[in-house]
């Protein structure tokens, strides 16, 4: 048998370990070249010890040289026993280059499975919305209230709050502009018809995606991870029923009663900075106000409204449920709802303006 | 290391636990020596894994002493219980491997953080840890894609990583197949007698203790009812210690005192 035999110590630790280790990486060994351990003399090895061996089988695997033990007896083949399959571990799985158009295959797969997936979803929903309580079946009020505070009345004081200072903003930056030609008066109107239309629903729903959606996203794929969703399912209950009607109904109440006090404080933002700082009274400020709201825009608003309700309780169920792996895959799939909120929010609103531009006006 | 015998590796003295305003554990003492299998038992809610915690230093009793090697964990600083905390490892109950991370990178966390050594030492390492637990084709898997036999001696080769002369272990055999189970326990005892490891294990299944304990403690109702070898274990004449053995359920116990 061609090869080189190296005679170990009486004991092997991680002194003698990292001396064997270095001895043998000193030597030159040749592609397909055996090395014989020889065990014969050996008596103790510890942990630290087999570490090394195996290090020492991981070194000549990569040169391409085969590793051997022999002459072990006793505790120390006790242990080599144990050690033996960690000698020849598999190497790190290749990832299978993909070709071009597998890639385009299987990512078109998965996103046309994913949006199946969605639309079961919506129409589940709207089963158990519409017209489950018609049929007289089922739904959970108790759940229902408790949704209701805890999406609205808790999301009361960030809504108002943000859309206060929106309308300041606008203000400030609208007035800088129209001042020039004495027409200042009319960022009142820009403010009623701009919060109306498009900035209290729209920024109302930020803050709700990121309360809310995140929410749902985080509560129902922990849920999915810890089986409870299974456990629903097994005793013959519907999910869309238990969990996701109950949602819907709750933000489509409470997502246009929050954008109705964005409007307000956006309103009051901008009559803060119109009166404060652009020096109009009050009562001419706010005449012009209600005298530039609409019907029409208002109830844009309020439709935008209800659509981002379903849309972002839908979109918080649909990446709870896909949810895989533990802890990590919860924090994704929360994150992934998010961002998926805030751009169907954009997508909504598009196609909103782009219908009342056209077909309404 | 027959000399080391019945040297004191652990040592309690009287300590008591409370959670908020329950008294969860009333004066526990006990000693656990070098190279034993020390088994804690007890049935669910009497205060082993309250124990388990103390011991550990994850939580600090409300009074007593725990001593570990000499030095007090009850009375160590951050510092001091982290250097301590780093002479054992702890298998948890459901395993507790991070989910992020392939089971190889799991081992090799507090070889990274700690050891101090090459990349291609903590290589070796981890795949030797992982054969003295039977998953050395498991390196690169995650931990979603292990059984839950598979993801318990996960657990164990993480809390071995260390080479720590005390391992503790919640509950190995909980939710395993009896064959699992059995194999787990041979895993044990092979570990004790090859690498001299000591380990106190919290279980409550009777073939495990009779297979592997050296020295068994009896909890219950926060209070210690037995302390002693297995052998005396099973000859003691102690009416929870009887019921447990036997597998016999309260109402008996309480009809024939009545």
């Amino acid at each position: 048998m061609n090869g080189q035999r190296i005679l170990c110590p009486e004991t092997i630790d991680q002194d003698s370990g990292r001396t064997l280790f270095d001895s043998i990486r000193n030597r030159s060994v040749g592609r397909g070249e055996a090395v014989v351990l020889d065990f014969g003399e050996t008596r103790h090895m510890d942990a630290r010890g087999g570490a090394w061996i195996v290090a020492i089988a991981n070194h000549l695997a990569a040169h391409h040289a085969s590793l051997r033990c022999e002459g072990h007896t006793g505790e120390v083949a006790d242990l080599m026993d144990l050690i033996e399959p960690g000698l020849a571990a598999a190497d790190k799985p290749e990832r299978i280059e993909e070709k071009f158009f597998e890639e385009i295959g299987g990512r078109t797969y998965k996103y046309a499975g994913e949006f199946f997936d969605f639309v079961n979803l919506l129409v589940d929903a709207i089963y158990w919305v519409i017209i489950a309580p018609f049929e007289g079946r089922g739904f959970r009020w108790g759940l229902w209230i408790d949704e209701i505070y805890e999406m609205g009345v808790r999301a009361v004081r960030i809504t108002c709050l943000m859309n206060f200072l929106l309308g300041v903003i606008i203000a400030m930056l609208s007035a800088a502009q129209v001042a020039k030609y004495g027409l200042g008066i009319f960022v009142a109107d820009l403010i009623m018809i701009g919060f109306a239309r498009e900035l209290a629903a729209v920024m109302t729903a930020t803050v709700v995606s990121a309360r809310t959606g995140a929410a749902i996203a985080a509560e129902l794929a922990t849920m999915k991870v810890q089986e409870e969703i299974d456990a629903l399912r097994g005793m013959g209950l519907n999910v869309a029923q238990f969990l996701v009607a109950p949602k819907i109904l709750a933000l489509l109440i409470v997502m246009p009663c929050l954008v109705a006090l964005g409007l307000l404080s956006g309103i009051l933002g901008g009559a803060f900075w119109g009166i404060l700082f652009m020096g109009f009274r009050p009562d001419n400020w706010f005449n012009q106000t209600i005298q530039a709201a609409t019907l029409s825009d208002l109830s844009q608003g309020m439709l935008k409204a209800l659509a981002f309700a379903i849309m972002i309780v839908l979109v918080g169920c649909h990446n709870g449920f896909r949810v895989t792996g533990g802890s990590r895959g919860v924090g994704l799939m929360t994150t992934r709802a998010v961002v998926m909120d805030i751009f169907f929010i954009i997508v909504i609103d598009i196609v909103f303006a782009t219908i009342f531009y056209y077909i309404l006006e | 290391m027959a000399e080391h015998e019945n040297d004191v590796l652990i040592e309690v003295e009287n300590i008591v636990t409370h959670y908020g305003e329950t008294l969860v554990l009333d004066g526990i003492s006990c000693q656990i020596r070098r190279n034993e299998i020390f088994v804690i038992i007890g049935g669910s809610g009497c205060g082993k894994t309250t124990l388990l915690k103390n011991l550990t230093g994850l939580l600090r009793p409300t009074s007593g002493r725990i001593s570990f090697f000499g030095k007090d964990i009850t009375a160590a600083d951050e510092d001091e219980l982290s250097q301590i905390q780093r002479r054992f490892g702890i298998a948890f109950q459901s395993s507790g491997l991070f989910n992020s991370m392939t089971v190889g990178d799991n081992v090799a966390l507090p070889l990274r953080e700690y050891g101090n050594m090459s990349e291609e030492l903590i290589g070796a390492v981890v795949r030797l840890k992982l054969s003295l637990v039977g998953l050395a084709h498991a390196e690169h898997l995650m931990p979603d894609e292990l059984s839950g036999g598979m993801k318990k001696r996960a657990g164990l080769a993480r809390a071995l990583a260390l080479d720590p002369p005390v391992v503790f272990f919640d509950e190995p055999s909980a939710g395993l197949d009896p064959i699992m189970a059995s194999g787990l326990d041979d895993l044990v005892l092979t570990l004790k007698q090859l690498l001299g490891i000591t380990f106190v294990i919290v279980t409550h299944e009777l073939d495990s203790i009779r297979k592997v304990a050296d020295r068994v403690l009896m909890l219950d109702r926060g209070k210690a009812v037995f302390m002693g070898t297995l052998d005396e274990a099973l000859k003691a004449d102690i009416p929870r210690l009887r019921q447990f053995f036997d597998r016999r359920a309260d109402d008996f116990i309480m009809q024939r005192n009545a």
